[in-house]
């Protein structure tokens, strides 16, 4: 359970899933943000306006998959640093990291599963410069696509000796 | 004697932003911090900021505390004392300070405390070992002094400073054991929960620390499961290795100079301690001394700078500095609080307040027996 | 709960030593106060004195809102006499 673990339910994680024919159109955001809290910065981050504007602010962010393009904007304003962008027909996700060193393009990294364990040997295709983004870099890796919903976060480092 | 029209007691959120609101209509402004320098917590909170973007949110805390301190340095009418430490309030509204080892005197037309809060000790063995902390000085040491408290960290409290201090020991390369909280459910927010668990750190539930293990310094500690009653299970007990024990486990309101001011206060759970009665605009049962921040109840800093500025305002207005849109201005601020307020943990601050709200409170304040 | 476990970081005062002043009947923060030096140290009680209230409310079925807490007096912390007694103030 997501209040005793820290780790996203299966059941939470339906929530978000958005369905297979979307999912091979392109690159899309999945927000793992499932419990009320006072937060908006990823409305004024999209400049698609996939994301609702909050009527609320403890909402929810409801984004429309539809509208998304996945360009992946919302990824470093998050202070929860919960949105991701999966792309299925790429097999590649995208994900916020703030640790150092900030990986660079071609290493080959962990990628870890939402309780921190390492699942898949992954490939870094892309790093927007952390500068950019107030020290958030954002990193893309390349996964097989079972993997696009499990991996959460990477280790970088022990691979590249 | 120095005099002013205003003084700010304490340089964090809500006192930043208390004194440029109250400077920006002309009043004289002090402004006392007892660190050298301006910022009180922000200058530790390297994660972003929870909250509305109108109001800062997505930004760092550091960043935010550079802001606002180069705000206040730009108005000629607020002076900055640091090194500056209040030391009592007398009952002829005269402030007595300690600044930079000379002792002064202030009296202010207004006074606006915001001293913020202290953390929570947990009694249990051995806690007097070198190696337990608390957040906040693990902060201090990581983040301002660029010092590593250790190399391995058990976390106490699943709040968010539990967990955000977590993920700023993880950035600087300690390695967290584990995160244990007494509760049945992590406390702050759950993406901050999140992102340390895939990081690998393990959050217990229904767990408390029995005791410290070490000789010289801490190398461990026993954790033990709780029940529902919240007592421990005989037989649970296993041992996690580390060197440093953080105690994240909730504040205080620092309320001493309300209560040598004889405001009336309340011991209100929902907001942290005892906590002075006050109407909407911060005011306390004084006619001189508004609050804000922390030490009107434990929240974050967002709600602390909108608080500063609601009692900024209003208490420059009460010495004849109002503007045309001061209504307005207070209305959009309140508005602004209330929306941050209304979601699941907002709800628990908001029921403390309705107990301190003058007129409502019936209960005891636990000082009183002395006047 | 091990009784040696301290209480009073300032002061040294152990869990024993608070058990056993209420267990004699000094129930109140002010007689323990004035008995063990409780929240007399450098940081004034900002560590002790919730521990204690709640200790109080434990071994006598009371609730913290019942508990009277201790005076506070300037200064707030801890200042020097000389501090005090230097002619420094600003005109």
């Amino acid at each position: 359970m997501l209040e005793k673990t820290g780790i996203p339910t299966s059941d939470d994680l339906k929530a978000i899933k958005p369905d297979k024919e979307r999912l091979k159109k392109g690159p899309v955001a999945l927000i793992e943000c499932f419990r009320k809290i006072p937060c908006d910065p990823c409305f004024y981050s999209c400049p698609f306006d996939a994301i609702d504007e909050f009527k609320d602010i403890n909402d929810i962010p409801n984004l429309d998959y539809e509208t998304c393009t996945g360009c992946g904007n919302c990824i470093a304003s998050c202070p929860g640093l919960a949105i991701f962008v999966v792309d299925y027909n790429k097999n590649t996700l995208s994900l916020p990291y703030e640790f150092l060193p900030v990986p660079e393009k071609g290493d080959l990294v962990w990628g870890l599963n939402r309780a921190g364990k390492k699942v898949k040997k992954a490939e870094v295709v892309r790093v927007k410069d952390p500068a950019k983004n107030d020290k958030t870099a954002v990193v893309t890796i390349k996964l097989p696509k079972e993997y696009l919903m499990e991996v959460r976060n990477i280790e970088v480092g022990e691979l590249n000796g | 004697m120095i005099n002013t029209d205003i003084l700010v007691i304490g340089g964090g959120p809500a006192g930043m932003t208390a004194a440029i609101k109250a400077s920006e209509s002309g009043a004289q402004v002090i402004i006392i911090e007892r660190y050298h320098e301006l910022g009180g917590q922000l200058i530790k909170q390297t994660h972003r900021f929870f909250g509305s973007k109108k109001e800062q949110a997505g930004i760092r805390g550091i960043s935010i505390a550079q802001e606002l301190t180069e705000k206040i340095e730009n108005h000629s009418n607020i002076r900055v004392m640091t090194e500056a430490t209040a030391e009592g309030y007398y009952e002829d509204e005269v402030v007595t300070i300690s600044h930079e080892n000379k002792f002064k005197k202030i009296k202010a037309k207004k006074v606006i405390i915001a001293t913020g809060a202290s953390e929570n000790m947990l009694a249990f063995e051995n806690n007097d070992l070198p190696g337990v902390y608390g957040a906040g000085a693990v902060q201090t040491l990581m983040n301002l002094y660029g010092i590593l408290p250790g190399e391995k960290v058990i976390m106490v409290g699943a709040g968010n400073i539990g967990l955000i201090v977590s993920y700023q020991l993880l950035q600087a390369g300690v390695d967290v054991e584990a995160v244990i909280e007494a509760a049945p459910k992590i406390g702050g927010y759950l993406v901050h929960a999140s992102k340390i668990r895939r990081a690998g750190v393990p959050i217990y539930t229904s767990h408390s620390i029995k005791k410290a293990i070490g000789e010289n310094s801490v190398q461990g500690a026993e954790v033990v499961e709780l029940n529902d009653n919240w007592e421990m299970k005989v037989g649970t007990e296993k041992v996690i290795e580390a060197d440093i024990i953080c105690l994240a486990v909730g504040l205080n309101p620092l309320s001493d100079l309300l209560i040598q001011a004889e405001c009336e206060v309340v011991y209100t759970p929902e907001l942290g301690g005892d906590v002075p009665i006050r109407d909407e605009n911060l005011k306390t049962t004084k006619d001189h001394i508004f609050v804000a921040g922390d030490v009107a109840g434990i929240e974050e800093a967002t709600a602390a700078m909108l608080e500063g500025e609601i009692a900024g305002l209003k208490a420059v207005s009460e010495i004849g500095y109002s503007n045309e849109n001061i209504f307005e201005e207070l209305n959009r601020l309140k508005t602004e609080l209330n929306k941050l307020r209304s979601g699941p943990v907002g709800k628990v601050i908001k029921n403390g307040i309705e107990k301190v709200r003058r007129g409502n409170y019936v209960g005891k304040n636990r000082y009183s027996h002395l006047r | 709960m091990d009784d040696n476990t301290i209480v009073c970081r300032c002061e040294d005062i152990t869990l024993k030593e608070l058990r056993d002043l209420i267990k004699e009947g000094y129930t109140t923060l002010d007689e323990i106060k004035r008995a063990l030096r409780l929240g007399m140290g450098p940081c004034q009680g900002n560590i002790c004195l919730d521990i204690a209230a709640r200790e109080i409310c434990k071994m006598t079925d009371k609730t913290m809102e019942e508990i009277k807490m201790p005076r506070k007096r300037p200064p707030v912390l801890g200042i020097k006499m000389g501090e005090l007694a230097g002619d420094q103030d600003e005109k």
